[in-house]
C-alpha cells in the first residue's frame, strides 16, 4: 500500500469548516514526513467554487460534486468515499470528530475493513509507524494507540486538536464523478434549520460557559454580550440544560459535548467532575464562582472568587477596552 | 416483533482508574454502570413495547461475567430478556470484532429493530452503532432525538445534525443510536429489580455465533495500545486577588493578553 494520505473535508452553510483546515494543516505536515501525496476530498452540492480553499494543501483536491450530496447522508456519503479509497488507495483517513464523522466513518470502517481509531487528539509518525493519542474515560486516561494490521487505517479527531497554517500549493483538482443511489429503505423527510449561524461549539476558539451559578436563564445576556466581543459560544453546565435554561446542544461535559477551546470561562459553573470531563482539554481555563473551594478552580489556570454579577458586567468593559486597543 | 438492544457496562464516571505499572493495563475501582447512553436505548425500547403487538425485548451486551448487572438493570427496567457474549478471550480493544459478534447475534436471534446508546462513555468511540447496521446490512440514524412508529414496517425519527433537525422515515430492520433527551429514563420499580434478580440470563461463546476463533481473537484485533499516560497536569490555579470586582476584571483581561497570549 502507498503512503498516501486522504482527509475528508466538511462544510458547513458554503463554508469549508475550520476543523477541516487543522485537519489539511496536519495532513500537509504528515505527508512531507513520509514524502508522500495529501489527498483532499470534498463532497457536495455545488462546492467546486470551494476547491481553492483546499488547493494549497494537497496535492489533489477530488470533487465529487452533485445534488444527491445536498445533505449529508451515510448511504451516499460511504459509497463515494469507498470509490475514493479504491481507486486512489490512500493508507490512512482521516476526519474530523463530529457529528457527521461520528456517523460516517465507522460505517465506511465496517463496508472496508479498517482499523479505526475515533476521537483522537494527535497523531506522530515514528519511523513509519503511526501512534495516535486517544483521551479515554473522560480525559482521565491518554491512550496511544497503534494500528496493528497491513490494512488501511481510519481516524477521527477532535475540532481544535491541531492549529492552522496557510498551505501553498497549487496542484490539480479532480472532479470524480459517481452514480450514489440513496439508500430506498431511508427517506430524509423534512429539516429545520436552527441557530445555524452560531459557529459550533466543538469548534469555537473561545467558550464563556454558565453554571448553576448564573441562577437564572434572563442573566445569560451578559454572557451572549461578553461572547460578542471576543467572538465566543456560550455553553452551558448538566443542570442549567436539564433546567431548560439552555438548549441541549449547548451542554459542555460528559453527556454533552467535548470541547478544547483556546480560552473557556466558567461562569458559576462548581466544577462537577461530569462537567469537567468535556471541558479539561481547553488550553487556558478561567473560573469565576464565589465559592473559594469550587471544584472548578482545580482544574483553572486563572480564578477569580467573586460575585459573578459584579464581576461579569466588569470582565465586559475591560474585554471591550481591550479589543478597542486591539 | 424482535426489539433488540445493544448495551455495554462502563466504569462510572466517578470511578477512580489506574494505570498499572506495565503502562498497558489500566485498574478500575469496582463501580459499574449501565451505560449512559445505553439507557435511553433501554426506555426507548419498554416505550415501543407499549405502540407495536406482540413485541418483545432483548438486550444484549458483549462483555466479561461481570456486565451481567447492567443486564440486569436493564431487564429490571423492563426488558424481557438478556444475553451476555462473554468475551473474556476476545481482542476487546478493537469495536469492528465487538460489532461483528453483535451483529452475528442478531441474526441468529432476528431483529425488526435494533437499539443502542450513541457511545460508550469509556472508550468513546461511539462506532458500535454504525458498525452492526453495515454488517447487517441494514440503514441507520444515529443520535435520535424523537422515534415514532408510522406503521408496523416504518419508522419516523429525529435527530440533530450541525445545527439542523433532521426528521426520517425509516423502512424496518433499521438501527438506531440513542441521544439524551429522547426520553427520561425510568427507574427500576422494586418488582423489576426482583424479577432482574431472578431471571434466567444465558452466557453465550461468541464461537457459536458462526466465528471462527482466528477471527475474533489473538491478533484479530487491528488497532493496539501501546501503553497508557496520565494527562498532563495542570499548574496550580492563579487567584487574582484585587480590592474590587473591576480590579479582578482588569488583572485578569491584562493576564490573558500578556501572560496566556489567548486574546
Amino acid at each position: 500500500m502507498g503512503k498516501d494520505i486522504c482527509v475528508f473535508i466538511e462544510c458547513k452553510e458554503g463554508k469549508i469548516r475550520k476543523t477541516s483546515f487543522e485537519l489539511l494543516t496536519k495532513g500537509r505536515e504528515l505527508t512531507d514526513k513520509l514524502s508522500s501525496n495529501l489527498l483532499a476530498v470534498l463532497i457536495g452540492d455545488n462546492v467546486i467554487n470551494l476547491a481553492e480553499d483546499i488547493r494549497p494543501y494537497a496535492e489533489k483536491v477530488i470533487i465529487i460534486d452533485g445534488e444527491v450530496y445536498k445533505d449529508y447522508r451515510w448511504d451516499t456519503y460511504t459509497d463515494a468515499l469507498e470509490f475514493i479509497t479504491k481507486k486512489y488507495s490512500p493508507f490512512l483517513i482521516i476526519g474530523a470528530s463530529t457529528i457527521t464523522g461520528k456517523d460516517l466513518f465507522p460505517r465506511l470502517t465496517a463496508r472496508i475493513g479498517a482499523a479505526f481509531i475515533s476521537d483522537a487528539t494527535g497523531i506522530e509518525i515514528i519511523d513509519g509507524e503511526l501512534k495516535v493519542k486517544k483521551p479515554i474515560y473522560g480525559g482521565k486516561i491518554i491512550s496511544w494507540v497503534s494500528p496493528k494490521s497491513t490494512d488501511k487505517v481510519i481516524i477521527t479527531f477532535r475540532p481544535n486538536s491541531f492549529s492552522i497554517e496557510k498551505g501553498n500549493r497549487t496542484d490539480e483538482v479532480i472532479e470524480e464523478k459517481i452514480n450514489a443511489v440513496p439508500d430506498k429503505r431511508m427517506h430524509l423527510v423534512n429539516i429545520t434549520k436552527g441557530q445555524s449561524e452560531k459557529v459550533d461549539l466543538q469548534e469555537a476558539d473561545f467558550i464563556i460557559c454558565g453554571g448553576r451559578g448564573m441562577k437564572d436563564p434572563e442573566n445569560f445576556k451578559i454572557l451572549e454580550e461578553i461572547a460578542d466581543i471576543i467572538g465566543a459560544r456560550v455553553g452551558a453546565s448538566r443542570a442549567v440544560v436539564d433546567s431548560k435554561w439552555r438548549d441541549y446542544e449547548d451542554q459542555i461535559g460528559k453527556s454533552g459535548k467535548t470541547v478544547s477551546p483556546k480560552l473557556y470561562i466558567g461562569c458559576g459553573v462548581s466544577g462537577a467532575l461530569h462537567h469537567t470531563m468535556g471541558m479539561d482539554t481547553s488550553k487556558v481555563v478561567v473560573a469565576i464562582n464565589k465559592d473559594p473551594n469550587a471544584l472548578i478552580f482545580q482544574y483553572a489556570d486563572y480564578g477569580i472568587v467573586d460575585d459573578l454579577f459584579n464581576v461579569l458586567p466588569a470582565l465586559k468593559e475591560e474585554l471591550m477596552a481591550a479589543k478597542k486597543e486591539g | 416483533m424482535n426489539i433488540l438492544v445493544f448495551v455495554k457496562q462502563v466504569a462510572d464516571t466517578e470511578a477512580r482508574i489506574l494505570i498499572k505499572s506495565d503502562n498497558k493495563s489500566l485498574e478500575i475501582e469496582n463501580k459499574y454502570n449501565l451505560n449512559f447512553f445505553d439507557e435511553f436505548a433501554v426506555e426507548e425500547a419498554i416505550r415501543l413495547k407499549t405502540k407495536l403487538k406482540e413485541s418483545k425485548i432483548i438486550v444484549c451486551t458483549c462483555g466479561g461475567k461481570k456486565a451481567i448487572e447492567a443486564l440486569r438493570t436493564a431487564i429490571a427496567m423492563g426488558a424481557d430478556q438478556a444475553y451476555l457474549i462473554d468475551n473474556t478471550d476476545m481482542d476487546t480493544e478493537d469495536p469492528l470484532i465487538t460489532a461483528k459478534i453483535l451483529a452475528g447475534f442478531a441474526k441468529k436471534e432476528g431483529f425488526d429493530i435494533i437499539l443502542c446508546g450513541r457511545q460508550a462513555i469509556d472508550d468513546e468511540n461511539g462506532a458500535i452503532g454504525p458498525m452492526v447496521a453495515e454488517f447487517l446490512n441494514i440503514p441507520h440514524i444515529s443520535a435520535i432525538m424523537k422515534l415514532d412508529v408510522k406503521d408496523e414496517k416504518h419508522m419516523i425519527v429525529e435527530r440533530d445534525l450541525e445545527g439542523a433537525r433532521q426528521t426520517f422515515e425509516v423502512e424496518l430492520p433499521a438501527l438506531f443510536t440513542t441521544q439524551k433527551g429522547i426520553n427520561e429514563p425510568r427507574v427500576p420499580l422494586i418488582t423489576g429489580v426482583m424479577k432482574a434478580m431472578k431471571a434466567n440470563i444465558p452466557i453465550l461463546d461468541p464461537l457459536t455465533l458462526g466465528f471462527q476463533k482466528e477471527e475474533l481473537n489473538n491478533g484479530a484485533s487491528k488497532i493496539g495500545v501501546l501503553f497508557y499516560e496520565t494527562p498532563k497536569a495542570r499548574p496550580p490555579v492563579k487567584i487574582i486577588d484585587g480590592e474590587t470586582p473591576q480590579d479582578k476584571a482588569k488583572k485578569l483581561v491584562k493576564l490573558l493578553k500578556e501572560e496566556a497570549k489567548v486574546l
